[in-house]
């Protein structure tokens, strides 16, 4: 019998500092398997030596490439940063229930971001401008602690031109930021919205869900409309060691992706 | 006996300062086939405290998959370990399937033996207090020697290799019977509802003041998880050889009632304070896995409440949890 905990490898096509904390992964896997993937799925990366975490798919279904974007917070994330174009990364996955976006076809979408919400939300957003006719009005609103840790900004002017309407927005400005300043729920309000015909997609930290939440409803959007990405820390991927259960569900099985709808039995989700 | 020991390797139950456990046996006299629980269930023998799940190769990154197993025989499994080794048979089968814990069961022949309980013992409340299957041979102890039933063809054929055996007389059978209802009659702990109506006892009472309470004792310590036949959550860590080269990715007991178990980025946890956590723990039992397994998860041994520091008891919680749905 295979072992579910065998990685496959990968290879670093290219390897760039994104921010302070993040940097920016295009990896070759060595099995096109690995490249059937949703957006919203996650692959268990790993080292040898270090271990493995789950880290958020940042490309889009249909790339060659599998692209990851990897915050350096422990021993593996740092260890992950030292990789260079033609080092070894290892994989497992793709895990979870990623978007269905077949769903959402023919609604307005608002994107909201939280911080490294922003990593699988680009997976989501650039699956959803390849196919931009069968979508009707896109927005995203992103909001980071400073400026200099927004993501992907360099590519946002490519997503405008594709009719993506970007809000960004920091918490903490400085004297250049022309843009907003505040929580991504100040500019929530702003989003003109047709009634059931808009959906709202939630990825970002946990303290931020409840209050983007609120907001969404306040603009008319039901539980059925409101999709989100739960964050877990896995340490299987496959459905056994527990750590990522919400009261009766296994997030690495039934998520992380779930309509707002889908939690009702669960109060520990968000 | 002998002819086991020479073929395999035998674990069982021995007396080990005072109490029953289990040990590997090397001589006959070591078996003590034990009455009452083992304070430890038998699931290490079958999902290991430490097991390595693949061997690594820092300098060339490189990772081989680890599958160990070797033909083993537990003996003195009583009912309520041999329905728990049942349940993490369905949970390792599931789904994605664990080669690591499903090629050990392979290997594995079970011995079961009949059992008296003690005061924490509740399994004729759950109805696992008998067995039908989920063992090879089963032992049942009268005044000379034992009855034996076999419910695999592994069994019946070590059975009729190994040992004398002849049909039971009817005397035999009518004291099986009265050792039956006596064991019965022993059940001092008890739960005060139906098995089948837990789920849904469970499912109302996330709110109950029960679980502020036990979590103001609790300490934490992860002893209940680590004791409990059914208990199969699992931390994965990877340890480096002193070459600095070498190393194993292993997974290791891990205990939703310790504080970091449900800890993400951030620091954020999701299941801060020991009440949340207890909480969890008592819902896996009784309600969260019977959704996907048709089954509670509890088996009725009892082994958290013995074990527990500060008497945490499983079933005086859920015979509180089955008060409080009776006054709402």
């Amino acid at each position: 019998m295979d072992s579910p905990y065998l990685p496959f490898l990968g290879m670093v096509e290219r390897s760039m500092r994104l921010s302070e904390k993040e940097r920016f992964f295009a990896v070759v896997p060595s099995s096109e398997a690995l490249l059937a993937y949703r957006p919203g799925q996650f692959f268990m990366v790993g080292l040898p030596g270090y271990g493995e975490a789950p880290i958020s798919i940042t490309s889009a279904p249909g790339d060659t490439r599998i692209e990851l974007c990897v915050r350096a917070v422990g021993n593996l994330t740092n260890a992950l940063h030292k990789l260079r174009k033609g080092d070894r990364m290892w994989l497992r996955g793709p895990f979870g229930r990623g978007f269905a976006t077949n769903e959402m076809e023919g609604r307005d979408i608002v994107f909201v971001a939280g911080g490294i919400g922003i990593v699988p939300m680009r997976s989501l957003v650039k699956a959803v401008l390849a196919e931009r006719e069968r979508f009707g009005r896109l927005t995203l609103i992103y909001g980071a602690r400073t400026p200099e840790e927004m993501l992907f900004t360099e590519e946002m002017d490519n997503w405008r031109r594709r009719g993506l309407d970007v809000q960004l927005t920091v918490d903490k400005a400085e004297a250049r930021w022309k843009g907003n300043t505040g929580v991504v729920t100040t500019l929530i309000p702003k989003v003109s919205i047709k009634e059931k015909e808009t959906l709202g997609v939630i990825i970002g930290p946990p303290v931020m869900y409840r209050f983007v939440i609120l907001s969404l409803k306040a603009l008319g959007l039901g539980a059925e409309d409101i999709y989100m990405s739960l964050e877990r820390r896995m340490k299987c991927g496959v459905g056994k060691c527990g750590h990522c259960q919400i009261n009766s569900v296994y997030v690495c099985q039934c998520g992380p992706v779930f309509k707002l709808s889908e939690l009702g039995g669960l109060p520990e989700a968000i | 006996m002998k002819g086991l020991l020479r073929e395999h390797k035998v674990y069982g139950t021995v007396e080990k300062d005072g109490f029953p456990a289990f040990a590997e046996i090397f001589e006959v006299d070591d078996l003590k086939l034990s009455e009452t629980p083992t304070h430890l269930s038998a699931k290490e023998f079958l999902f290991p405290q430490r097991e390595v799940l693949l061997k690594f190769n820092m300098r060339t990154s490189t990772h081989v998959p680890v599958i160990e197993a070797e033909k083993q025989v537990l003996i003195g499994l009583h009912p309520c370990d041999i329905k728990g080794m049942g349940l993490m048979d369905r949970v390792f089968s599931h789904g994605v399937s664990d080669p690591n814990y499903l090629a050990r069961r392979e290997q594995t022949i079970v011995v079961g033996t009949d059992c008296v309980p003690d005061e924490y013992c509740f399994c004729s409340s759950l109805g696992t207090d008998k067995v039908e299957d989920g063992f090879d041979i089963f032992l049942h102890r009268i005044s000379r020697g034992f009855l034996v039933r076999t419910s695999t063809d592994r069994g019946a054929e070590l059975l009729s290799r190994l040992a004398d055996s002849r049909e039971p007389t009817v005397r035999e059978l009518k004291e099986l019977e009265e050792r039956g209802a006596q064991r019965e009659r022993a059940f001092k702990a008890k739960i005060n509802g139906a098995p089948e109506d837990l789920p849904a006892i469970y499912a109302k009472s996330d709110e109950s003041p029960v679980w502020e309470k036990i979590g103001a004792i609790c300490y934490g310590c992860g002893a209940c998880n680590n004791v409990c036949p059914t208990c199969y959550c699992f931390d994965v860590k990877d340890e480096v050889r002193p070459n600095l080269v070498e190393g194993e990715r292993v997974r290791t007991w891990d205990g939703c009632t310790l504080e970091d178990f449900a800890k993400v980025a951030g620091e954020h946890n999701f299941r801060k304070s020991r009440a949340e956590r207890l909480r969890h723990r008592f819902n896996r039992k009784f309600r969260y896995l019977a959704g996907t397994f048709d089954s509670l998860f509890c088996v009725g041994c009892g082994r958290c409440s013995r074990t527990c520091l500060v008497k945490i008891n499983i079933v005086d919680v859920t015979n509180e949890l089955i008060r409080e749905s009776h006054r709402r």
